[in-house]
């Protein structure tokens, strides 16, 4: 259990447990009453005699009255008393009854719904973190990296709620042990599964239905959970004449099963197998998806000491096939990681907590390579590369008032041998290395400072400050907006230089009414180095070696974001507010002048309420309203070769009409006092039916010869939904 | 490829909605725009300037007139084309040579826009075949022209699909980049831009096959980027024109088939 509270009464000791559910306290000799608490979960109080070292272990039970909180601080006063800045838990439980599309309760979707977190787009589970890219954020699942985090084109993602226990994204700030993207990390955990006795839970809704299983495999020593979700619109398909080929269908499996081995060694295995499959009979056919697998022995070496140990697979990959008359015609492309850690947490003092450990990851990158009948003339090469890290950090407690998290992280990226690598000037070739399987190549090493203060001002209230360079060496190549299966994961090289952003912030949070409500304020300022994107007219697919369509620059994001909480009783919820500048300047882009980012959206709100009517009605809501994209509209017309083209001036300087929405749902739970119990839900998402634009397309006009228009594309006007769950 | 996916996801999950909307649309027009051609045929050949305008204006554009146009080639010929009406200049002497490389020199209101192109070598139309791929029951056809690419690197090519002469407007551009030297393997779709019409059997199909100039098929690739719905943030095309003009100046070689849906 993550975060949960081990306090001794009537003293100022308390510490929370660590990611792993492991704590330690140093104690005086002599008697102690410990209570140990976790928001959703009985709070368990034990009176102990301490004469020598003693591990306790504890079992917390959920309770059976608990209101639900909607975001679960771990401790009350958790924000103010942790110096972990731009960081926010969601309790997988907690969001279960807020509104969503199609009843398909996201934890992507959710976190959308706090401060400096943005939609990519409609109804999408990609998201922009400060500023940055949809590939900036590290989507952990298990420790396992999540390469494409997204079903069906981003309308659904690849975490099925069942089979998650929590999730934390960190803003940009993140303690030294994390690594390898720029803007968050995103850190997913699956449930451990029930050693006491057997479970069974699931739900039928519009769009999917899901079945999870969990019990012990020996009762006290060791559990498992399995947990599945498929989309059923194909079946539906199939009742139509014209589309009874078709296949549109995704699903997910997550596994996970932990052995005690003894008092002080468990071991964890978990996996990830989800797949995406559309096709229209034998002429067409595209399949996606994602694996992860991760073994961790976590070990108790001694009562300061706790290790670590993970090994971690991932890979993505994707397929199409086209079949026409004599052609066939394929491509597929794959990422593919084996990753090591080893993470040592050690309770050095009350003062000091250390983390260190290393990371060791070998990456294969396929690019999209043609298969068939049909060939590229220049076989895109399979590239290696072996990313490393070590680290150290130290949670160091000055004063009852004054707690820094200071640490770095050393960061060696490698490409490795087995290729030819072009050397592209502004995508002219002026160098080739020819590299033997093996051979170490261009190297880069970058220190990543990682730093942040927490000073409690007054019992109510602190002050942060912080200060972390974040460094990435795998970058996703898109040129579209929404994100497509297709778009590749591409390592830095001779040519693709690592990006590196530095984030500076301060904070300030307020609790009032015995921390029933909390403020937080948080300011940042982003810089970005290496920043890529296409030139104009890249060809992506054909060209030799997609490195020569590449344009390079930076970026800077800076914004203030806001968000009240009202943590307990009958109305519980959110506000939250975002105002923020995000911009590029890459060269041969714009004049290689400054322009917005797409997702520059100057102020985002969301309005996030759970209302408890009644023993059996929860009612919940949620509004948002954000700015439009930025945008290219054209600044006039012409002539080429007796067809309209537009004129376009500078890139994103226009504004999509703002977004905004409103869902509603209630979930009715009746009482029920047999092992079994059920619950519906009731949704309707858009419930005023806005119609906020998806796209905007500029076209020749059909009614009216010799004219153009501009088309709006929108998504989603009242789309209801009804869910069914149940647990026995 | 993609568009397919996510006309397909718009169609049949989502209710979608479209509907033309009113946009305040900045307003840059009135930039020089130059539509200049040479092919592998007999001449004359024209060089088309009119200014571009707003948006929401008729797609009516100004002729430029007044202007001093001239094409060369290495070898020092040289045609000063006289004005002909509607912003067309024409050439009175040029014969092109295929392999050879033409210069556009155009000199309007005192600026200077300068532009080249090479014409490349003719690669024979041999026929075209017919394909058809299944969309669910609805059939849609296709045609693949059948020629061979030459085996040296650089040949790209444009094919303009029309049905019973109606030329549809989609941007059909191929590379040998994929499948250097080898004979043609890619079918198109034919589609009638009549508001999906339907194509039927019997109905008249022509490819008109150009042979593309790299800095051409460049500047079409990144028309056909836009033009289409990927969400690909739009810009200008890189023009090989030089002085800021918009547009292109291309040579290219011209190859015609048709055949009748069967």
């Amino acid at each position: 259990m993550i975060g949960a509270t081990v306090k001794i009464q009537n003293s100022t000791l308390a510490v929370s447990s660590n990611e792993y559910g492991f704590y330690s306290l140093l104690l005086p000799q002599g008697k102690h009453t410990v209570v140990v608490s976790y928001t959703g979960y009985n709070a368990v109080t034990l009176n102990i005699d301490i004469k020598a070292n003693l591990k306790k272990d504890w079992e917390l039970s959920t309770g059976q009255n608990l209101n639900e909180v909607v975001i679960a601080s771990v401790r009350k006063d958790q924000n103010l008393s942790s110096p972990a800045m731009g960081t926010e838990t969601l309790n997988i439980k907690a969001i279960e009854k807020l509104p969503v599309l199609f009843g398909e309760k996201d934890v992507l979707k959710t976190i959308q719904l706090l401060p400096g977190i943005k939609s990519t787009g409609e109804g999408s589970s990609g998201f922009s973190v400060r500023g940055g890219a949809a590939d900036q954020n590290l989507i952990l699942l298990d420790e396992a990296p999540v390469y494409n985090a997204s079903h069906l084109l981003g309308f659904f993602s690849t975490f099925n709620s069942d089979a998650l226990k929590d999730a934390s994204i960190i803003k940009g700030n993140s303690p030294a042990q994390y690594g390898g993207r720029l803007s968050s990390v995103m850190d997913v955990k699956m449930k451990d599964g029930n050693n006491q006795s057997y479970h069974v839970n699931g739900g039928i809704g519009v769009i999917s239905s899901r079945l999870s299983v969990e019990g012990p495999i020996q009762k006290d020593r060791s559990s498992f959970i399995v947990s599945g979700r498929r989309t059923y619109a194909d079946l539906f398909l199939k009742l139509s004449e014209d589309f009874k080929d078709s296949k549109l269908y995704f699903y997910d499996l997550n596994a996970k099963a932990n052995y005690q081995i003894n008092e002080s060694n468990r071991i964890y295995v978990s996996g990830y197998f989800g797949r995406d499959v559309l096709g229209f009979g034998d002429t067409f056919g595209t399949d996606w998806g994602n694996t992860t697998a991760t073994v961790r022995w976590n070990s108790i070496i001694n009562s300061q000491l706790f290790s670590n140990t993970s090994l971690i697979y991932s890979d993505y990959n994707y397929n199409i096939n086209l079949k026409s008359g004599e052609t066939d015609f394929g491509v597929n492309s794959k990422i593919r990681d084996w990753n090591l850690k080893q993470d040592f947490s050690y309770f050095a003092n009350a003062k000091h907590s250390i983390r260190m450990g290393m990371q060791s990851i070998h990456h294969l990158l396929k690019p999209s390579t043609f298969t068939g009948t049909v060939s590229a003339t220049f076989e895109r090469q399979q590239r290696r590369s072996w990313e490393n890290a070590v680290y150290v950090s130290d949670d160091y407690k000055a004063s009852e008032a004054l707690i820094f998290n200071v640490g770095a992280r050393l960061s060696v990226f490698t490409v490795l041998g087995g290729g030819t690598y072009t050397i592209f000037n502004q995508g002219v070739p002026t160098d080739m290395v020819a590299l033997d399987k093996g051979a170490l190549g261009k190297t880069y090493a970058n220190i990543e400072p990682r730093f942040t203060a927490n000073y409690r001002a007054s019992e109510m209230s602190s002050i942060k400050a912080g200060y972390a360079r974040n460094v990435q060496y795998l970058h996703l190549l898109g040129n579209s907006t929404g994100g497509n299966p297709t778009d590749q994961w591409i390592a830095s090289s001779y040519t693709i230089k690592p990006e590196i952003a530095d984030q500076f912030s301060i904070g300030y949070s307020k609790n009032l009414n015995d921390n029933n409500y909390e403020i937080n304020v948080e300011g940042y300022y982003k810089s970005m180095r290496n920043q890529i994107d296409f030139k104009n007219g890249a060809e992506i697919f054909a060209a030799a070696d997609v490195e020569s369509e590449l344009l390079f620059g930076k970026g800077r994001a800076y914004g203030l974001e806001l968000i009240a909480k009202k943590k307990s009783g009958k109305l519980t919820g959110w506000i939250s507010y975002t105002l923020s500048k995000t911009e590029r300047q890459i060269n041969g882009i714009n004049n290689s002048e400054w322009y917005n980012a797409r997702q520059d959206k100057t102020h985002d709100i969301s309005v996030v309420t759970t209302y408890e009517l009644s023993r059996k009605w929860t009612l919940s809501g949620l509004f948002v309203y954000s700015t439009g994209n930025a945008v290219t509209y054209p600044t006039g017309k012409y002539e080429i070769d007796g067809q309209t083209v537009f004129q376009y001036s500078n890139r994103n300087a226009d504004r999509l009409p703002a977004y905004h929405r409103m869902d509603l749902s209630a979930t009715y739970e009746p009482k029920s006092n047999k092992r079994f119990q059920g619950s519906w839900t009731f949704g309707i998402y858009n419930i005023y039916g806005r119609e906020n634009p998806y796209s905007i397309n500029f076209e020749d006009n059909p009614d009216v010869p010799n004219t153009t228009r501009a088309m709006q594309v929108s998504l989603f006007k009242w789309v209801p939904n009804v869910t069914y769950n149940f647990k026995f | 490829m993609k568009n397919i996916i996510k006309l397909l996801m718009l169609l049949v999950l989502f209710s979608s909605c479209e509907k033309e909307i009113d946009l305040d649309l900045d307003d840059r027009s009135g930039a020089l725009v130059i539509d200049g051609n040479i092919t592998d045929q007999p001449g004359p050949y024209y060089v088309q300037l009119t200014k571009s305008v707003p948006f929401t204006q008729t797609n009516q554009y100004p002729a430029v007139t007044g202007a001093v146009v001239t094409i060369s080639d290495q070898t020092g010929r040289q045609d000063q084309l006289v004005y002909e009406g509607n912003g067309r200049y024409k050439t009175t002497t040029l014969t092109s040579v295929p392999g050879n490389v033409y210069t556009l020199k155009v000199v309007v209101d005192g600026k200077t826009y300068t532009s080249s192109s090479r014409l490349p070598l003719v690669v024979p139309l041999d026929s075209l075949t017919q394909d058809s791929i299944k969309f669910g029951s609805e059939v849609r056809y296709a045609v693949r022209p059948i020629y061979t690419d030459p085996a040296t690197l650089g040949n790209s090519y444009r094919f303009i699909i029309s049905v019973n002469g109606k030329s549809n407007k989609a941007y059909n551009l191929v590379t040998d980049n994929i499948n250097n030297g080898k004979v043609n393997q890619r079918a198109f779709p034919i589609i009638n831009d009549d508001d999906l019409e339907e194509v039927n059997k019997g109905d008249q199909i022509t490819v008109e096959m150009h042979g593309l100039d790299l800095p051409v098929y460049t500047y079409y690739n990144a028309l056909a980027e836009i033009t289409g719905r990927g969400g690909v943030t739009p810009a200008d095309p890189p023009s090989n024109v030089s002085g800021g003009a918009l547009g292109r100046f291309s040579a290219h070689t011209v190859a015609k088939k048709s055949m009748v849906l069967k």
